[in-house]
């Protein structure tokens, strides 16, 4: 898998993958959706399978000496790869706001979704969304990458929706804490979304292998 | 030693079928598939390495089912599909540094001989090659991890004449090694230089699979011609008029 990994960053891998994860320190803005960072992460991604679409990197990978099901692992141990170094940033970052600037005025005012262990539940479920709608359908013709990705991009918006209205609804405006508040019950959650993410991606890797035993290239 | 077994294979699309097709290449030998375009040259072998999905049928590589070995089978065989379709913004040098990782026996210097034979450039990228050289370089990439077995579609086309015969020598001299070659085409010409045996499909169905010396001295006893290009027109040559009038 270290080889395929390998390929992946060497030859598929678009530039913007790694310059969208430049959009984690929207994890900073005040007044702005910051779920929509975890979104940009992916949409990163999402140049990286444009990428290797154009390059026929499919037909490329297939030909070496690897399952044809390796194809599919590859692109999910990038895509891995690439959101977890997003969620590491976006870990400091929050860490940073909760901490440092916790009483920075910008935040105590803000309101729309702050930086807290909640926020970081929500950037694992939109990861997970990406994993199980938007890889999953493409690995049903191996190069169809459109309507894949509108689902996500729905899926993605419901998601910063629920995200953003959650602390509106009576008894739940300490989610919205600058500080952290409940900060067991938060990471209890996020402790969930965690395991939603992993055993999400290692189900919808299956059920994308499956699929494309299928496709003929 | 038979390096390949292909049993009944069958792929249904919704306008051709390859129906029950089966043969075998020993150890050491050159088999030329024939069979005029669209005949399913290449959906077999696509099929027999799982880049297409069969319906049904039996492959087995030296002796192993393809599918529980499909890694230690794609160590052992080289497939070059005509031009390199891949990676053509990438330099070849980058392009050979990263699948040369996956192969326990990639060989360098085998690799430097077979870009210098074809005039390769590493510097450069696939898609600044004409044609005739992106087939030459999916050779090199066939030919420089030690397969046992190189299954080739249409290597020599857009190819000019002298490449041709340098890629037929190099043919006769991997045989003489004991490779086993492979080999769809439609310049019958160039099998009958160098192929041992031969496989014929026609619209999707096995005509033969023998020893070339066999299956010409019985064409040549039946009346079906003396070379595999008169073969080839006597059994598949269809009246203008007859098709119109169906």
């Amino acid at each position: 898998m270290k080889k395929l990994l390998s390929k992946e960053i060497r030859l598929a891998a678009s530039p913007l993958s790694w310059i969208f994860l430049a959009a984690t320190l929207m994890t900073l803005l005040p007044g702005y959706p910051i779920l929509m960072g975890a979104f940009f992460v992916c949409f990163g991604v999402f140049h990286s399978f444009q990428n290797a679409r154009e390059a026929n990197d499919t037909l490329y990978t297939v030909l070496l000496p690897v399952k044809k099901t390796d194809c599919v692992s590859a692109k999910y141990v990038f895509t891995c790869f690439i959101q977890l170094i997003g969620f590491a940033l976006m870990a400091v970052l929050t860490a940073l706001r909760m901490t440092v600037l916790a009483s920075a005025a910008p935040y105590v005012g803000n309101a729309l979704m702050n930086a807290t262990p909640l926020f970081l539940a929500f950037v694992l479920l939109i990861y997970a969304a990406f994993n199980g709608i938007f890889i999953t359908g493409f690995f049903k013709t191996g190069y169809k990458i459109g309507m894949p990705f509108l689902r996500f991009g729905i899926a993605t918006l419901l998601l910063v929706f629920a995200g953003e209205a959650l602390h509106f609804f009576p008894g739940l405006a300490f989610f919205n804490t600058p500080g952290g508040e409940r900060l067991g019950l938060q990471l209890g959650i996020l402790a969930i979304a965690a395991l939603i993410y992993a055993a999400g991606t290692l189900l919808s890797c299956r059920v994308a292998q499956k699929r494309f035993i299928r496709v003929d290239l | 030693m038979n390096v390949l077994e292909v049993r009944e294979l069958c792929k249904k699309y919704p306008k051709f079928t390859l129906s029950d097709v089966s043969f075998s290449v020993r150890e050491g030998s050159i088999m030329g598939f024939i069979g005029r375009n669209g005949a399913g040259k290449t959906t077999t072998l696509k099929s027999i390495l799982g880049i297409v999905h069969p319906d049904a049928g039996e492959i087995r590589y030296f002796g192993r089912e393809f599918a529980g070995h499909e890694r230690e089978v794609k160590q052992q065989i080289g497939f070059a599909g005509g031009a390199v379709d891949y990676y053509k913004r990438k330099p070849i040098r980058k392009l050979l540094d990263v699948t040369k990782t996956f192969y326990d026996n990639w060989d360098d210097d085998a690799c430097r001989r077979y870009m210098d034979l074809f005039s390769l450039d590493a510097e450069k990228t696939p898609g600044e090659l004409s044609e005739g050289m992106r087939v030459k370089l999916n050779l090199t990439l066939a030919l420089s991890h030690g397969a046992r077995l190189l299954l080739l579609d249409e290597p020599t086309s857009g190819l000019d004449p002298v490449s041709r015969e340098e890629l037929l020598d190099t043919f006769r001299f991997l045989r003489d090694q004991g490779i086993a070659i492979l080999f769809s085409t439609h310049i019958t010409s160039d099998l009958e230089k160098c192929a041992d045996d031969i496989t014929y499909i026609a619209k999707g169905k096995l005509i033969a699979s023998e020893p070339m010396a066999a299956f010409l001295s019985r064409c040549k006893e039946t009346g079906c011609g003396n070379t595999l290009d008169e073969i080839m027109v006597h059994f598949e040559k269809e009246s203008l008029y007859e098709k119109a009038a169906e």
